[in-house]
């Protein structure tokens, strides 16, 4: 048996301790794992978004500038303005609104008819509304979700709608809502002549930094473009704010997990004193007392971060499905080695006072302890 | 190792309780390489300590202690002496319990740089020794007090030690068992000449050495 191996075997000594302290530390890790992947999945879907979509670019109100009313929404006679600008070939206003339909929660997009294609959405069933009919489309999921299907209709804001079509887009979150008039849905929420966004379509040829710096050199501090998720995170705090979340529990998990493994090992070094005692008897040096009562430390919390992690991954799935929320999950590596890599840290420094303690017990005193 | 002594003790002092209790009150003692040497007198005289003197689990207040040739009054990190030259058996196995007996034996040779199947191979050779081979497997606990002890003897004899400390080695047994651990102690010295140093209660026991030191309140009685 080499010293690596005893350092693994040590911790399973006493089974119930060792459970109670893997699994106050998997937890923090787990917490870590799940937000990491709804973080990942929130970009993954952004960029999905970005790229999916019809449009080269999205210009939205520059809300970081100080000029910025406040108000996310943009006046609609600019979708015209900016439809004007050199190397600019269709621009298209989007309104969007969360609606009550038959008892659900569902998500709008107000468009033109004539501008769906910004969206990237495919049609697999039915046709386009027409924007002065009381129509609608609906995405895949949302469909299912409701149990529609073209040609039936949908009651909400106290109107009957006919669903005339199905689409796809290929990403949860856009399959997940539907889609009407632009005027139709502004005027449900008394919005007149507000978009939140306008999805920008450039002609062959044209530079898209260009054409994008020109729109915003258009209206210096009202409004900004968006063509990467680099873009979006800086005209959107909201991914930062998940982030900075994610690292604020992160810090919590490491200094609970840690006092945890602080306590755990300290008692496992005084019920051992008197064989930590035998082990200076027979030659080993301090360090090596140290090596093991540290290497302990790590060997258990580097199992709470695997238990961490299939406890993370599983949970917040369930969570996820629990709540029907449209958002793809993404577990990557790089996750995977970020908790691990926090479990070693926790276990660091949390054996770190417990090793220091066992390495300086005098050998006769650890000895004579009954 | 001036005139074939291992042990060479001077005036050595060691005090308790900030120099209340005088537990070494002034030792003189050598030990000739290879001997074998018991040491008896009543409980709380000072044989403990003296022997972890020798074995450099503690240090003296005061005096000469040379051991093997190194000077243990120079405060410096003497867990490569104990590992080299110094075998300990307690009264006590203190044997490892969730690890198996070989693995126990295995235990004093890390750090020495030998490959985890050399070191497997050298401490079935020493179990070979105490007759245990076939319980190499076992966990201390489900051996008998007498067995332990033995396995106690391997580990001591890990490392191939020039000197062995054994604290009342059969102080736990009954008279066969500890006749038994006697004889390997004793063989051990005859065949490997290693020096044997044994502090313990009974005079038959102590009988069997060489020669006997009586302590009395931390010094010798001549
Ligand atoms: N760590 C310590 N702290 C305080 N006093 C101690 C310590 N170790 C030993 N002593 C005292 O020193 C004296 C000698 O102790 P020692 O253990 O050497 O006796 P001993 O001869 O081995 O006795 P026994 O036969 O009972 O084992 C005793 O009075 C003991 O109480
Ligand atoms: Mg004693």
């Amino acid at each position: 048996m080499s010293f690596t191996k005893l350092i693994a075997k040590n911790p399973f000594r006493n089974k119930a301790r060792l459970a109670l302290a893997v699994i106050g530390i998997a937890i923090g890790i787990a917490t870590i794992v799940a937000l990491g992947m709804v973080t990942e999945g929130l970009k993954a879907s952004v960029e999905e978004q970005l790229m999916t979509g019809g449009a080269d670019f999205v210009v939205m109100k520059n809300t970081t500038s100080e000029s910025a009313s406040g108000s996310y929404s943009i006046k609609d006679k600019r979708i015209d303005e900016i439809s004007k600008i050199n190397g600019v070939k269709q621009a298209a206003g989007v309104y969007t609104s969360s609606r009550m339909v038959d008892g659900n929660q569902l998500g709008f997009a107000g468009i033109k008819s004539k501008d769906l294609n910004m969206l990237g959405a495919r049609m697999i069933q039915g046709n386009a509304y027409a924007d002065d009919k009381n129509e609608l489309i609906l995405g895949k999921l949302a469909a299912e979700k409701l149990k529609k299907k073209v040609g039936d209709t949908v009651t909400f804001n106290g109107n009957q709608y006919v669903v005339t079509g199905i689409f796809e887009v290929g990403n949860k979150e856009l399959d997940s809502i539907g889609a009407l008039s632009l005027e139709k849905l502004q005027s449900m929420d008394e919005n007149e002549g507000k978009v939140d966004m306008i999805y920008v379509k450039i002609n062959k040829g044209a530079d898209l930094k260009t054409v994008s710096k020109s729109v915003e050199k258009a209206y210096p501090g009202e409004l900004t473009t968006i063509a990467s998720l680099e873009d979006f995170q800086k005209a959107d705090d909201s991914l930062q704010m998940v982030e900075t979340a994610s690292m604020a529990i992160s810090l919590l998990a490491i200094i609970i997990g840690g006092i945890g493994i602080i306590n755990t090992m300290i008692m496992s070094v005084f019920e051992r004193t008197r064989e930590i005692g035998v082990f200076r008897a027979v030659g080993w040096k301090s360090r090596r007392i140290l090596a093991m009562i540290l290497g302990e430390s790590v060997v258990l919390t580097l199992l709470a971060g695997m238990v961490g992690i299939v406890l993370g991954v599983v949970g917040i799935e369930v969570i996820i499905n629990l709540f029907e929320t449209p958002l793809d999950l993404v577990f990557t590596p790089a996750l995977a080695l970020r908790a691990l890599g926090i479990a070693v840290i926790v276990g660091l420094i949390g054996g770190l006072y417990p090793a220091i303690r066992a390495s300086r017990l005098p050998p006769t005193e650890a000895l004579r302890y009954e | 190792m001036n005139n074939g002594n291992i042990v060479e003790i001077t005036n050595l002092k060691k005090g308790y309780d900030k120099g209340k209790i005088k537990a070494l009150n002034g030792i003189d003692i050598q030990i000739r390489k290879g001997e074998f040497v018991s040491i008896i007198g009543p409980s709380g005289s000072g044989k403990s300590t003296l022997l972890n003197m020798i074995g450099a689990l503690d240090t003296a207040d005061d005096g000469l202690i040379t051991v093997a040739g190194n000077d243990l009054m120079l405060k410096k990190d003497l867990s490569d002496f104990r590992s080299k030259k110094i075998g300990f058996i307690f009264q006590l196995h203190n044997l490892i319990p969730n690890l198996s007996v070989l693995e126990n034996v295995i235990i004093p040779m890390y750090g020495n740089g030998y490959k985890s199947s050399h070191m497997s191979k050298r401490a079935m050779k020493l179990l070979k020794y105490v007759k245990l081979e076939d319980k190499a497997e076992r966990k201390p606990t489900e051996l008998s007090g007498g067995e332990r002890q033995r396995v106690a003897i391997a580990r001591a004899l890990a490392n191939n030690p020039s000197i062995i400390l054994a604290d009342e080695p059969t102080g736990s047994l009954d008279s066969k068992n500890g006749k038994m651990v006697l004889e390997r102690l004793k063989e051990l010295h005859e065949k490997e000449n290693v020096t044997l140093i044994m502090v313990t209660h009974d005079m038959n026991v102590a009988a069997m050495a060489e020669r006997t030191i009586e302590v009395l309140d931390g010094q010798v009685q001549t």
